[in-house]
């Protein structure tokens, strides 16, 4: 398993390689000049010359993708261009609230959901999987946008159960923050989760071996946890393990609805104003983390399922 | 399953709502926009500018009650005076000024304000290696600055120590600026953000992390900025003794803009600004108190006022309080001159004469915008209220009959028009309304959508026939709206529409030199009147500004150059304290 391990991280390199050269394609190549965004309405066209020139986009194109090569590889992305300060301080800046956020409302929904699906997968056909689908259904029609909107208008501000918007650092001085983006981020996530687990475990449900294990006589409940649970971890963690690398990138309409200064409102804010360093540094780190999780989720089937040999 | 447990728990027990000091003189602002850092050179919009006022100060302000707006002394003791020659301006500044307390100076005290310092602030805004934003103040104005900034390009570091001619230190308090040309807007330049003055010491100590460690002389202190949802600014407490005005326009003592007049300012001891996006949290904050002043947006304006626009009964007996202001702007469709369909003057007239203004006034406005009759917005010299533009006025006829005359009857042979805008519904809604004014001319509209960085890109790089878009005032003198027709300044520059006139430059050039007088207020209006039959663009809107506060919000006065406000705004805490149950 270590050699393979140690193969997939090696693959990083040529998979950085790509990124960096799609990036640098996208930015140096294809995108507009960013000068006259940053140099603001009254810009004159020496000044933009001169910003050309300092942030390097006069420099000859393959040196531009070196510098990009240079940031990929050493995960020094520079400063920012519209806020001047130092992209790894933003990024460790913006974290903290993306990830308050994220993590438990992931864990939360996914444990949740996991349970909810064994529930239907019990009384599978019954009027209460009909109802739960239904429901599911019901909620993924609705877009997060209302969501956000009426829980926040109802709950925060009618009821005033809960902060309308805004962020503190610190336990437990962000919980009255979070606590309503994390409850719409469970509920968004429940409709998609519930009838992809609930599809995968009746999927196993009507597998022989299930057949067995009641002819043997143990209970259905037993059958669910012990055996499907378990056969059926395989989709799920490809499922689950994959969404992590999306935490990090935080919640982009959550965040800004609810005002939290995490990342998803920082690289938004990156995009209107061109600001291609930051741009940059997400992409390579979105797919770092992406090759990583799914290196976690290969893996986590070793352990789910001990014939998955990692060669 | 315990943690589970735990935190959902953790959740219903804890998620209360926080409430907000009902009994401390503090302020809640809101900034709709994520602040770009804390430098003054780089605070080119608005909101940068109000959370710069704050912190740091300059020469000059506007009289936070005075309209039209009143330059008067800040850090200057007065205004400057000024040779016959209008080149060189004298400043004296204000003796005693102390820098806030930093790290930066020795034993962490803030030492007092000097001439130097300026010059060292105006020399940063133009050093080429910092790319300021707001270099165009000075560019070509100030004797050897523009030499000295080629120079500095060549070189590793800029030499910050070399002589200007332009800038001359008299004395610990005395300054001289000698200018190249006559520029009587100088003096509005030194009352913006960007050329607020800075200690070297504190640029020099914290490097490229400047921004983020505020060190000015303003009223209020920041001891480090970061970048979050949440700046929170406490009272300077070695700000030098300076008071509200005890002078206001008409009307404003009724309003009681003067009950604190004499009296110390700053007048709050702290300001939390929340940097908030999205509309509803702002809208839904206010309505509960968390926020004391909102300036509306559409949205907002709809919730709060009725179709007349005055405030809503359910407010007013919260005891909010609806100040509505005129703005120094303009909002328009431009034509890109350059592109040939558009040389020719009758059809940009039948295209104006073809936009229903009314029409998008009510729609989009509610009625509230004054329609523009040309380029110069009110409230500044050199705008006419009497003056009527021909072709504003809605008429498809007449329309009709130019078009023709231009080669296009009925529209035919005129090529499809694409109008860019920003990503914006309303933008998209008010481009499509434009559209279907053009069809009963038969020119045929298709909307641009674009990012702002897309849009900004099209038109600095002239790759738009047409694009929408709305200017304010950088400062009350109409050069700065004349400005953006004036060739020199097409694009890249400001002059989008890549409008040119020989005759309408040659005017412009004899106006802006002028002193603010009779003479160039004549000159200003001639000039407006040749614009505004030129048609350089579709002119729209000057748009008026709707703000909310809270009741106990005092001195709160529209600025368009707000940036010095926050000091000048008080709580009343017992109104406060009385009205706590309401919400």
């Amino acid at each position: 398993m270590t050699n393979y391990i140690i193969r997939r991280l090696l693959y990083l390199i040529p998979v950085l390689l790509g990124v960096s050269f799609l990036i640098f394609l996208l930015f140096n190549v294809v995108a507009g000049d960013p000068t006259a965004v940053l140099l603001g309405k009254n810009a004159t066209a020496r000044q933009m010359e001169e910003l050309r020139e300092q942030l390097g986009l006069n420099k000859p194109l393959f040196m531009q993708y070196l510098d990009v090569v240079k940031s990929a590889f050493t995960f020094d992305f520079g400063r920012s261009w519209a806020t001047k300060q130092e992209i790894t301080y933003m990024l460790k800046q913006g974290a903290y609230p993306s990830l308050t956020l994220t993590i438990p409302a992931f864990v939360i929904s996914t444990v949740l959901s996991l349970f909810i699906s064994l529930f239907v997968a019990y009384y599978r056909g019954k009027g209460i999987d009909l109802f739960i689908r239904f429901l599911c259904i019901a909620g993924m029609s609705v877009s997060a946008l209302a969501y956000i909107l009426g829980f926040q208008w109802l709950f925060a501000y009618k009821l005033g159960w809960f902060e309308i918007s805004g962020f503190e650092y610190g336990f437990p001085e962000f919980l009255p923050y979070i606590a309503l983006p994390a409850i719409i981020w469970i509920i968004l996530s429940l409709g998609p989760d519930v009838r992809f687990f609930r599809t995968v475990i009746l999927d196993e449900i009507y597998q022989d071996y299930v057949r067995t294990a009641r002819a043997k006589g143990l209970g259905e409940m037993t059958i669910l946890l012990k055996h499907v649970l378990r056969n059926a971890m395989i989709p799920i963690i490809t499922y689950t393990v994959i969404q992590i690398p999306f935490l990090i990138l935080g919640a982009l309409l959550l965040e800004n609805f609810f005002g939290i200064p995490g990342i998803g409102g920082m690289t938004l804010n990156a995009l209107n104003n061109s600001d291609f360093p930051v741009i940059k540094a997400m992409a390579i780190l979105s797919s770092v983390v992406y090759i990583i999780f799914s290196l976690v989720s290969d893996i986590l089937y070793t352990i789910a399922d001990p014939r998955v040999k990692l060669k | 399953m315990k943690s589970l447990v735990i935190f959902i728990l953790a959740i219903v027990f804890i998620g209360c709502t926080k409430e907000h000091q009902f009994d401390a003189r503090e302020l809640h602002l809101i900034s709709p926009e994520k602040i770009a850092g804390l430098d003054p050179i780089h605070a080119s919009d608005r909101y940068s500018g109000l959370e710069v006022g704050k912190v740091y100060e300059g020469l000059f302000e506007f009289h936070p009650l005075k309209r039209p707006y009143e330059l008067m002394p800040n850090l200057a003791e007065a205004l400057p005076q000024v040779a016959k020659d209008g080149l060189t301006y004298t400043f004296k500044i204000k003796e005693g000024v102390l820098f806030h307390d930093s790290p930066a100076f020795p034993e962490g005290k803030g030492r007092e304000l000097e001439a130097r310092d300026f010059i060292y602030s105006f020399k940063r805004l133009a050093d080429p290696k910092l790319s300021a934003k707001g270099w165009w103040l000075f560019d070509g104005k100030v004797k050897g600055l523009n030499e000295w900034r080629e120079k500095s390009s060549k070189e590793e570091t800029t030499d910050y120590s070399a002589e200007i001619e332009g800038f001359k230190v008299t004395g610990k308090y005395t300054f001289q600026i000698k200018l190249v040309k006559p520029y009587p807007q100088f003096l509005y330049a030194l009352a913006m953000p960007y050329s607020y003055v800075v200690a070297q010491e504190a640029v020099t100590h914290f490097g490229p992390e400047f921004l983020n460690h505020p060190v000015g002389t303003g009223p209020f202190i920041l001891p480090k900025y970061e970048q979050s949802n949440k700046i929170v600014y406490t009272k300077n407490p070695n700000f030098r003794v300076k008071f509200y005005p005890s002078e206001g326009e008409e009307g404003d003592e009724k309003l009681g803009l003067l009950s604190d007049a004499g009296k110390k300012i700053p007048l709050v001891d702290r300001i939390t600004v929340y940097v908030i996006v999205e509309s509803q949290p702002k809208w839904l904050g206010f309505q509960k108190a968390k926020f004391d002043v909102i300036e509306l947006d559409e949205t907002q304006a709809d919730q709060a006022l009725t179709e007349e626009r005055v405030i809503k009964p359910e407010f007013r007996n919260l005891g909010m309080r609806l100040v509505s202001s005129p703005q120094i702007d303009i909002s328009f469709f431009a034509f890109n001159n350059e592109d040939k369909i558009f040389k020719d003057v009758r059809v940009r007239q039948a295209m104006s004469l073809a936009y229903d203004r009314k029409e998008a006034n009510k729609l989009f406005q509610k009625g509230t915008g004054v329609i523009a009759q040309s380029i110069i917005p009110p409230g500044l010299a050199g705008y006419e209220s009497e003056f009527k533009n021909p072709y504003v006025a809605f008429d498809v006829e007449q329309a009709k009959k130019l078009l023709s005359e231009a080669g296009y009857p009925e529209g035919k042979g005129f090529p499809e028009v694409t109008v860019q805008t920003r990503n914006e519904t309303i933008a998209r809604h008010q481009i499509e309304f434009f559209a279907k004014c053009m069809e009963k001319i038969g020119i045929k509209v298709q909307v641009g959508m674009n990012t702002w960085p897309e849009l900004i890109n099209k038109v600095s790089k002239k790759q738009h026939q047409m694009y929408t878009m709305a200017w304010g005032a950088d400062y009350p003198d109409a050069e700065n709206f004349l400005g953006l027709v004036y060739c020199p300044n097409k694009a890249p520059g400001s002059n989008g529409s890549n409008y040119c006139n020989p005759e309408v430059d040659k005017m412009f050039e004899e106006a802006v030199i002028l002193q603010d007088g009779e003479e160039r207020t004549a000159k200003y209006k001639a000039l407006n009147e040749k614009i505004a039959l030129e048609v350089p663009w579709i002119f729209g809107f000057h748009r008026t500004k709707f703000s909310l506060t809270q009741a106990w919000v005092k001195n709160y006065k529209f600025m368009e150059f707000n940036h010095n406000q926050a000091q000048y705004l008080n709580v009343d805490f017992e109104v406060k304290k009385e009205l706590r149950k309401k919400f």
